[in-house]
C-alpha cells in the first residue's frame, strides 16, 4: 500500500517487490543530492522513474525516521514562517551503509537475472 | 498558488495531533509536506478544507497513526525489541498471569505426593486469584472487532523500547 507503482502501460509493479528497496533508494538519493526534504525526495523519485514509482508519504516518513534513529542520516531544520522543513543528509555511517546497500542490491539483481534467465535488453 | 495563513497551519497541526501523530518530528514533516501540496496544487480561490481532507486521506489506509506505528516498527527491528503477534502476546500474558497459580498447584501436588488430590482451599484460592485475570484476558482476546478494541484483530505488540508495551494497530504484511 505504501508505494504506488504504475507505468504508462497496463503493467504495475507489486508493492512487495519494491518495499525492501526503499531504504536503498532514499540513501542513494541523499548520496547524490547532499541534502533533501521529504517532498523533494518523492518528487525526485517520480521524476527519475517517469512516474513509474511514486513513493507515498506513508512509506517515506517512517523510513526517514528509522534511518535517523539508526544514525544513517543527520537532519537540519529550516524555519518557514510557522512551519519547519527538515532536511536529511547522509552521516558518515550512512555513506558506508549506502555503498553496502547498493552492492547488496546490485548483487541481488544479478542473482535474480541469472535465476529467472532474464536476458538484459541491449541499448 | 494558494497561500496558507497561520490559522490554517495551526488547524493542520491540531488535526495531525488529534489523528494520533505524537512525535513532533513526524508532525513537522507531515505539516510541511501537506503545506507544499496545498500551495502547489490548490487554486488561489480553492476550497482549503476540502482539499486538505482529500490530501490527508491519501496518506494512510485505515488511520494516520499507521505512519507512526510503521516508523516504530522499522526502528524496533534493529533495536532488540520484541515484536509479538496478537496470539503470542496473549499466550505470554496467560503464562504470566495464570501460570504461577497452576505452577503452585502442580508443585504442591508433587511435593506432597498426594497425586491429583488437592485440598479445596488451594483450589478455591487458585480459582479466586486466577479468575479475574483470566476473564479480562478472555474478554480482550475474544473481542478484537468491537468498537475501539484495546488490542485489535491485526495488532502487533512491541515489547521494549521507550514505552514498555505498545500496541501497533496494523498489519505488517501490507
Amino acid at each position: 500500500m505504501y508505494i504506488r507503482c504504475t507505468n504508462s502501460f497496463t503493467m504495475t509493479y507489486s508493492p512487495e517487490l519494491l518495499k525492501g528497496t526503499l531504504k536503498t533508494i532514499v540513501l542513494k538519493l541523499l548520496a547524490d543530492n547532499k541534502k533533501m526534504y521529504g517532498y523533494e525526495i518523492t518528487q525526485k523519485v517520480k521524476e527519475m522513474t517517469r512516474d513509474k514509482i511514486q513513493i507515498t508519504e506513508g512509506a517515506l516518513y517512517p523510513t526517514l525516521h528509522a534511518l535517523e534513529a539508526d544514525g544513517l542520516v543527520t537532519t537540519e531544520v529550516e524555519y518557514i514562517g510557522k512551519r519547519v522543513r527538515k532536511y536529511y543528509s547522509l552521516s558518515p555511517t550512512g555513506k558506508a551503509a549506502t555503498r553496502e546497500k547498493l552492492k547488496e542490491l546490485t548483487n541481488f539483481m544479478d542473482t535474480m537475472i541469472a535465476l529467472l534467465e532474464i536476458k538484459p535488453k541491449m541499448a | 498558488m494558494y497561500q496558507l495563513n497561520d490559522q490554517q497551519i495551526d488547524l493542520i497541526l491540531a488535526d495531525l495531533r488529534q489523528r494520533g501523530i505524537e512525535t513532533e518530528s513526524m508532525r513537522m514533516n507531515l505539516l510541511d509536506h501537506i503545506c507544499i501540496l496545498i500551495e502547489n496544487h490548490l487554486d488561489e480561490n480553492g476550497d482549503f478544507a476540502q482539499f486538505y481532507a482529500t490530501t490527508i486521506r491519501s496518506f494512510y489506509k485505515d488511520e494516520l497513526r499507521e505512519l507512526e506505528d510503521e516508523a516504530r516498527l522499522l526502528m524496533a527491528l534493529n533495536k532488540g525489541c520484541l515484536l509479538l503477534s496478537r496470539n503470542q502476546f496473549f499466550l505470554l500474558l496467560f503464562a504470566l498471569l495464570i501460570g504461577p497459580f497452576i505452577t503452585y498447584d502442580l508443585v504442591w501436588m508433587f511435593k506432597t505426593g498426594s497425586g491429583w488430590f488437592i485440598p479445596s482451599e488451594i483450589w478455591v484460592s487458585t480459582f479466586v486469584f486466577a479468575l479475574y485475570p483470566l476473564l479480562v484476558l478472555l474478554v480482550l482476546f475474544l473481542t478484537p472487532d468491537r468498537f475501539d478494541p484495546l488490542i485489535p484483530h491485526k495488532a502487533k505488540i512491541l515489547l521494549g523500547g521507550r514505552s514498555l508495551i505498545r500496541v501497533l494497530a496494523m498489519d505488517t504484511a501490507q
